[in-house]
């Protein structure tokens, strides 16, 4: 029974880090269509500001992640003008972003590859290894950290969208773009912020991962199949949605690695994105597919 | 003086396409439900999404009270006092009655006086109070046509153009729609608005005007227009006795 608890608590805290790695895609998703496979290249990029941070100014990655954040911000500034802007127009935007996105993927890939090489890196602060003992329970501080300020930050956002007149705009857009425009919302302006702020959630995830998982480029590979999964799950570009399935998947996974080892545990997502695609494919929380 | 709203010559069309309103001209009287008639294809959405500004214009004027709007951003024309709602969804499905009020008022910048007028509107429509927090797209088709409506009003504008605001719309519904329209015309804003099906948009309108090819053939009091024999043969799908 003390072991479920610990698995539970791990699997909330994987989960809050899963549910921020994924926002930024799904938001991104939600404002713009765009299937943003370089999302967690993004993330990985987050990851080698507070890795670096950290190797050469010690600097704690709790501490460099607005750095991360502000950095990867302005990274998606540049991608969106740069790639994803002047095609907006086009009827085809989603499946064409899914190959720019891919496209932008292998070079940011490339590019921290030939820099860093593709070598197992972790960001190592003092509490990396301790752990916090409540009684039976073991927790590692790592994921406690990393899992707490997830969901600080994922709230955050979430009170962002829901009280702020940006929020507003950003959720108006998301549901109804032309209706948005009509009433005086600067969509070009919405999405290119939207983008950003993706991004920045991206970069901000990145801090947390490198210290909780231990990464290396081509990391991101595995990383976009699990986080599509959650963006599935939840219903495309539903934010609620992902951050759910963020915590039920987190939650399953850890229990399949403890009873059944941690080799399956990767599983518990790919067989999530089939079931799911099989059975309910507009997601937990999404609309009902037009011509079905 | 100049009318309300002043379209002279306005020539515009879709990306490289051919142009659609080819030297369109079209008055708006002040205060009153203007209704435009015409064949589908005649370029009545094309006017009000030119006049709005969310289609650019290759040529010509439009006038708002003597002031010329042309080459101004849509929320710029919006905050002028043109409001124009779609045809069709033209809610946030996924946002409450009461934020989809309040997305209505995006544009304004003093918050406390967004919710002092979202709650005088909410006052008027009981329904809508009643349903302040549900979600927009739980309601039934008329409930969210009203709800439409009664966002226009956020805005307090001086003109507000509607696309087809009966369509799709059980016949009893589009009386009710009809109904608020004509509340927004007593509360002193003026209504463009374009119907497919004219006979109901004129029997409602004030005034009339037939658009055909992007000019305007014919305009004149709505009930002498429902009451001209040509028009209803070319346009109220009736024929005449002579025939």
């Amino acid at each position: 029974m003390t072991n479920a608890i610990q698995v539970l608590i791990l699997g909330v805290m994987l989960g809050g880090v899963y549910a921020l790695m994924a926002s930024g895609l799904t938001l991104i998703f939600g404002v713009m269509r765009i299937v943003n496979l370089a999302h967690p290249i993004m993330i990985i990029w987050g990851a080698f500001v507070a890795y670096w941070l950290f190797k050469l100014y010690g600097i704690d990655p709790l501490v460099s992640m607005p750095i991360a954040a502000a950095f990867m911000f302005l990274v998606g500034i540049v991608l969106y003008k740069l790639v994803y802007a002047k095609e907006a127009a086009s009827a085809k935007y989603s499946e064409m972003t899914v190959l720019l996105t891919f496209a932008v993927a292998l070079v940011m890939d490339g590019a921290v590859s030939t820099a860093f090489s593709n070598t197992q890196r972790v960001t190592s602060p003092p509490y990396a290894t301790d752990a916090f003992i409540f009684g039976p329970i073991f927790i590692p501080t790592a994921q406690l950290y990393a899992g707490i300020v997830s969901i600080i930050l994922v709230g955050g956002l979430f009170a962002f969208l829901q009280f702020t007149r940006t929020g507003y705009a950003i959720r108006a857009t998301t549901q109804n773009r032309t209706a948005a425009q009509l009433l005086g919302v600067n969509v070009a302006f919405i999405s290119l912020l939207t983008f950003a702020i993706g991004s920045a959630l991206a970069g901000a995830s990145g801090a947390l991962v490198s210290f909780v998982f231990s990464f290396f480029p081509a990391k991101h590979w595995e990383w976009i199949a699990v986080l599509m999964s959650l963006v599935v799950l939840g219903g495309m570009g539903k934010l609620v949605g992902t951050i759910v399935g963020a915590f039920v998947l987190s939650i399953i996974a850890a229990f399949v690695g403890t009873y059944a080892g941690a080799t399956w545990s990767t599983i518990t997502f790919f067989l999530a994105l089939f079931l799911i695609l099989l059975i309910r494919p507009q997601g937990l929380f999404g609309d009902p597919i037009e011509g079905t | 003086m100049p009318e309300l709203l002043e379209v002279h010559d306005v020539v515009a069309g879709y990306g490289n396409g051919p142009a659609i309103l080819d030297g369109t001209s079209i008055k708006v009287r002040g205060g009153q439900i203007q209704c435009i008639i015409g064949p589908n294809g005649a370029g009545k959405s094309t006017l009000l999404k030119t006049i709005c500004g969310n289609l650019p214009i290759r040529s010509g004027e439009v006038l708002l009270g003597g002031e010329r709007i042309v080459g101004l951003q849509p929320h710029e024309i919006l905050r002028k006092g043109i409001c124009f709602v779609p045809q069709e969804r033209a809610l946030f499905p996924r946002m409450s009655v009461r934020e989809n009020l309040r997305m209505g008022g995006y544009i304004l910048d003093d918050r406390a006086e967004l919710e002092r007028r979202i709650d005088d509107v909410l006052e008027r429509f009981p329904i809508l109070r009643e349903r302040a927090h549900q979600l927009a797209s739980t309601m039934s088709g008329g409930q969210q046509q009203m709800l439409t409506m009664a966002r226009t009003m956020i805005v307090r504008p001086k003109i507000v153009m509607l696309d087809e605001p009966s369509l799709g719309l059980a016949p009893k519904i589009v009386d009710q729609v009809y109904d608020i329209i004509k509340l927004l015309r007593d509360e002193g804003i003026t209504i463009l608005l374009i119907e497919q099906n004219a006979l109901m948009g004129l029997k409602n309108a004030d005034w009339g005007v037939v658009l055909d090819l992007g000019k305007t053939l014919f305009e004149g009091p709505a009930k002498e227009i429902l009451a001209d024999e040509r028009i209803q043969e070319l346009y109220l799908g009736r024929r005449s006795k002579a025939a």
